[in-house]
């Protein structure tokens, strides 16, 4: 296989230079978001070069406890952002979402570099990114999750209050609205699924390509990653939904809706 | 001596709304009026264990509502909120959805028939509710509500979208249903010509400094 061209600096600068494109849509369209474009774009690079310098060291200088140290950053960070797109949950919701996250992510990540790639866990080459794609996939999908699930709460206020007044059963109740926020969490992912291949040539797929490895070789990987991605935004949206939303559910049968 | 159905003691909901000795009794028509924000609504969620109290204790036929199974209080201690909720659908759909909701079988057309006649909505068990004025939707919401038949039935603001004749025909009706059914009634309403004609008992709420908490 031929290696990859590496990027020059000036070169690679270069590729700064399509965002005046969507600076100039932006405007065009009254779009005021500039300031978030050059942030995102900043933290983007920051973070980045962050991570390759990191990234560099752990490869260079193996060892358990660096990858460990990694794995732990990358999902706590998941965690902090999930909650923080997510307001006005209490605490073991709070709880409920942060468990959900690290064990499904945790859980397939293991079975996925143990079980299929047949790797040592503590290797950072196939741990870390695969990692990356695994965890950052379950905080979109719960993220998405808690927001279906808290807005619908939110409408359905007179609904709930009614069914509640009835004497219906919280658990009856608010299970529906459980569910309906997981099928929102994970129809991106199938549909993603879907179009891939024919739409798209996923990151993972064309990051390998571009490397140098066999098509036939990075296709494997790519719908192995995809199955657990599903999986993963599966579980860790169902366990933080059906156990967050327990808290909402007093001794009493009472129901605190999220942000009351 | 008069059967007193809820008894409340030095209550107080947070630090904002707060009651006097509170009685309510049997069998009887109770009107609960006062300013807003003097916690009538919240009474009545007090009452169906809904909201608990901050302080003070409530007891139901003679039984502290701590002690009783909230889900089975709510049956028997039906509120009507102010907010009407109706699935989508015909009549007949909302009554089975309520129904499953408690897990007991649709009532038959006739049952339903009964209902809408006394909540004063002629309308056919397979009329679409999605096109239905808030008035007939209040309406159907009562009859759904009343078809439970509990031991209490608490009313929110019950005729707040009706005009004021249609207003005195339900709760008339309501009202007698009630009395033959032996079911004890407690209103909140802002209408003072309402509470004048059906109230048997007035509950009159005022703003209640807080010495309790």
């Amino acid at each position: 296989m031929r290696e990859v061209v590496q990027l020059g600096i000036y070169q690679f600068s270069a590729v700064y230079l399509l965002l005046i494109v969507v600076l100039a849509i932006m405007k065009r369209s009254k779009i005021n978001q500039t300031k978030l474009l050059i942030v995102a774009s900043f933290r983007m690079t920051v973070q980045l070069v962050l991570a390759g310098l990191v990234l560099t060291y752990i490869f260079e200088n193996r060892h358990p406890l660096f990858t460990a140290l990694y794995l732990t950053a990358m999902i706590a960070f998941s965690i902090k952002r999930t909650l923080g797109k997510s307001p006005g949950l209490n605490k073991r919701f709070k709880l409920a979402v942060a468990a959900s996250i690290a064990l499904s992510g945790l859980s397939v990540l293991v079975f996925f570099v143990t079980g299929i790639v047949g790797q040592n866990i503590a290797n950072p080459q196939y741990t870390i990114p695969l990692a990356g794609m695994i965890v950052g996939n379950a905080m979109t999908g719960v993220t998405l999750a808690l927001k279906a699930f808290s807005d619908s709460l939110k409408s359905q206020r007179a609904k709930i209050d009614s069914l509640l007044n009835l004497g219906a059963s919280p658990d009856k109740i608010l299970l529906p609205y459980v569910n309906n926020a997981l099928e929102t969490a994970l129809l991106p992912t199938m549909n993603g699924m879907v179009g891939m291949g024919i739409v798209s040539l996923p990151g993972m797929m064309t990051g390998q390509i571009l490397s140098g490895t066999l098509p036939t070789t990075a296709i494997m990987y790519q719908i192995a990653i995809m199955i657990a991605i599903c999986t993963t935004v599966c579980l860790a949206a169902f366990c933080s939904l059906h156990f967050g939303y327990k808290t909402l559910i007093n001794k009493r049968n009472q129901i605190k809706l999220i942000g009351d | 001596m008069e059967n007193i159905l809820f008894k409340a003691n030095r209550l107080c909901f947070f630090e904002t709304i707060c009651f006097a000795n509170i009685a309510i009794p049997a069998g009887r028509t109770t009107f609960v009026t006062g300013p807003s924000g003097t916690g009538k609504s919240t009474l009545l969620r007090l009452f169906n264990g809904v909201l608990s109290p901050t302080h003070g204790e409530i007891f139901y036929n003679g039984k502290n509502l701590k002690e009783l199974d909230t889900i089975d209080l709510r049956q028997r201690v039906l509120l009507v909120s102010q907010a009407v909720f109706l699935f989508e659908g015909t009549i007949r759909d909302n009554f089975k959805a309520f129904y499953e909701h408690r897990e007991l079988p649709a009532p038959s057309d006739d049952v339903i028939a009964e209902f809408l006649t006394v909540c004063c909505l002629p309308f056919a068990p397979d009329a679409s509710c999605n096109n239905m004025s808030g008035g007939e939707k209040q309406r159907l919401y009562l009859a759904i509500f009343l078809s439970f038949r509990p031991e209490v039935l608490m009313l929110d603001e019950p005729t707040s979208a009706l005009d004021e004749t249609t207003a005195r025909r339900v709760m008339g009706n309501i009202l007698d249903y009630c009395r033959k059914e032996k079911i004890t009634v407690i209103a909140v309403s802002h209408d003072k010509a309402l509470t004048e004609k059906f109230a048997e008992n007035i509950l009159a709420l005022e703003r209640v400094e807080n010495n309790y908490a």
